[in-house]
């Protein structure tokens, strides 16, 4: 690796790095407008998707300004984590500890498995119409999966010696599980929920986009299907602004809740 | 000793006949409770306990899987020629990010010129969930191959670079400075000593993008498309057919399990020198 840090910098080599993000960040912005400029049906300017953000509030999509859009997919995608929480750990920990459980839970849980949450979307809107429960449905089906997956695999790390000095020092099953096996797994049930939130995030776009009067999905499909371009900018703008801000908190939470991993 | 290592050898062979034993045991279990869930499932649909229009029971299902390998009815598709669709729009579209989304993570990971450049682009396509690129290529480009192709592209591409950057930048130092010390070139270490050493990365950044390019390809092509297994469960839905629905979904799961099967084989290969240490 070139350890520029360490060298003092040359004139040359400062005006480079510097210059280098700033040409970089001209050139996404000079793209953006050569396209909007000659395309104007394909991609609004940077003004008009702003001029469109003003408007979601003046007048709002579907009596709901855009906050409104972006709490009603957090909030889904918050209630479904909920459940999917309580309910993927303690199946992770039940598969990954018992063998039975693994045999008669595990087994219809590896065929569920590889189904992406997205292809659920049909049957479930078949089973449960297009209310509220089947999107936090979905969304609890999209993020309890990885949970499972990443507990089972948490619990499966523990190393057996320390289960064995455990049983040397009297432990019961019990004992040994919540204080030997549950503190190893920790880092990689916390991976599970870090994996759940962004998948969680990604099915309830999903969701919306398929079928929602509210939520930033729904917001895309609008535009999309009235050919509002700007109103779809600024929705996907929206929506990575939160996704990104979603994975910087969990990652400032994670290093909160387990400080030993690095 | 002659006696001892006699003794040690029956205690193995017989905890290796007990393991042997267990495994047949719980894998036993396993098909009984699967066996049992299906019967569960039939009898479920056959007393009236579930509607058998919304769920249909898995000897229904499994004619509809049946009937649907030679008959394109209702979707106009056969079930090979819908896995065949979706499979040349993912993997082509994977491919391409795999070509260039791992030279380019290495390269920011290694140059720092090339991170300074390319850094502020990545970060902005980033955080953007692919799901969302939908809307904006279809209208970019329609619902054709190329259309499809770049969403699983955009989709692949992120966890791609994000690996491989990681990967190099986690070379061990003293490996480097040996090779230095050796006189070789920077370019030379990039190539013998970084890339290597970022493979295992790389590779679980493969398998997080195969995962992630499937599942976005079924959303894709439930919202624009004309063929392809997303279509197909998308259109068993509007004609309220849940068979053809429940029959796409578990080939879905199906073909998915069978790449990322079929990954892990290409890894093993690949990575060979990384289990014998």
């Amino acid at each position: 690796m070139m350890n520029l840090e360490e060298k003092k910098k040359s004139g040359l080599e400062l005006f480079l790095y510097w210059g280098l993000p700033i040409l970089a960040i001209l050139l996404v912005v000079g793209g953006w407008l050569w396209f909007a400029i000659s395309n104007p049906r394909l991609m609004p300017n940077p003004l008009q998707v702003y001029e469109r953000l003003i408007r979601t509030f003046t007048r709002p999509v579907a009596k709901v300004n855009l906050f409104g859009h972006a709490f009603a997919s957090l909030g889904r995608v918050l209630m479904a984590l909920v459940f999917a929480w309580v309910i993927g750990i303690v199946l992770g920990i039940l598969i990954g500890w018992s063998r039975v459980c693994k045999a008669v839970i595990g087994t219809i849980f590896e065929i569920i498995r590889p189904i992406p949450p997205i292809a659920w979307i049909p049957i479930v809107i078949m089973w449960f119409g297009i209310e509220e429960f089947p999107k936090v449905l979905l969304v609890f089906i999209g993020t309890f999966v990885p949970l499972v997956i990443n507990t089972a695999a948490g619990i499966g790390l523990v190393d057996k010696i320390n289960i064995d000095v455990g049983k040397i020092f009297g432990g019961n099953r019990f004992q040994i599980l919540a204080q030997i096996v549950i503190p190893t797994a920790l880092p990689s049930i916390f991976a599970g929920i870090r994996t759940s939130v962004s998948s969680g995030w990604t099915t309830v776009l999903a969701a919306e986009m398929i079928a929602a009067q509210h939520g930033l999905g729904a917001l895309v499909t609008r535009g999309w299907q009235g050919s509002d371009m700007a109103l779809v900018m600024v929705a996907v703008i929206t929506i990575a602004i939160i996704g990104a801000f979603l994975a910087f908190s969990l990652n400032k939470l994670e290093k909160w809740v387990c400080p030993w991993t690095k | 000793m002659a006696l001892d290592d006699n003794a040690l050898k029956i205690k193995l062979r017989e905890w290796k006949d007990k393991q042997r034993r267990d495994d047949l045991k719980y894998l036993g279990i396993g098909a009984a409770s699967l066996l049992a869930f299906l019967l569960f499932w039939q009898m479920a649909v056959k007393t009236g306990l579930a509607n058998e229009r919304t769920l249909p029971a898995p000897s229904a299902i499994f004619e509809t899987f049946l009937d649907k390998l030679t008959d394109p009815d209702p979707d106009g598709n056969t079930l090979g020629t819908n896995i065949f669709a979706s499979l040349q729009v993912s993997l082509s579209g994977f491919f391409a990010a795999l070509v260039i989304g791992i030279p380019l993570g290495l390269c920011m990971g290694w140059w720092t010129y090339a991170d300074r450049f390319l850094r502020p682009i990545f970060e902005l396509i980033r955080p953007v969930p692919p799901i969302a690129w939908i809307p904006l290529v279809v209208v970019w480009m329609g619902v054709g191959l190329k259309a499809k192709a770049l969403i699983i592209f955009f989709t692949t591409f992120v966890p791609c670079v994000i690996n491989s950057y990681t990967g190099i930048r986690l070379t061990n130092q003293t490996l480097i400075n040996v090779s230095k010390t050796f006189g070789a070139k920077n370019f030379e270490i990039f190539h013998k000593v970084g890339i290597p050493s970022a493979m295992p990365m790389v590779f679980a950044g493969v398998r997080v993008a195969l995962g992630s390019s499937w599942s976005t390809l079924v959303a894709a092509e439930m919202l624009a498309a004309s063929a392809g297994l997303g279509y197909m469960i998308q259109y068993g839905r509007n004609v309220a057919r849940a068979d053809i629905v429940i029959v796409g979904m578990l080939t879905i799961g199906l073909v998915g399990a069978f790449l990322a099967a079929m990954l892990q084989f290409v890894e093993k290969r690949f990575l060979k020198w990384k289990t014998t240490r």
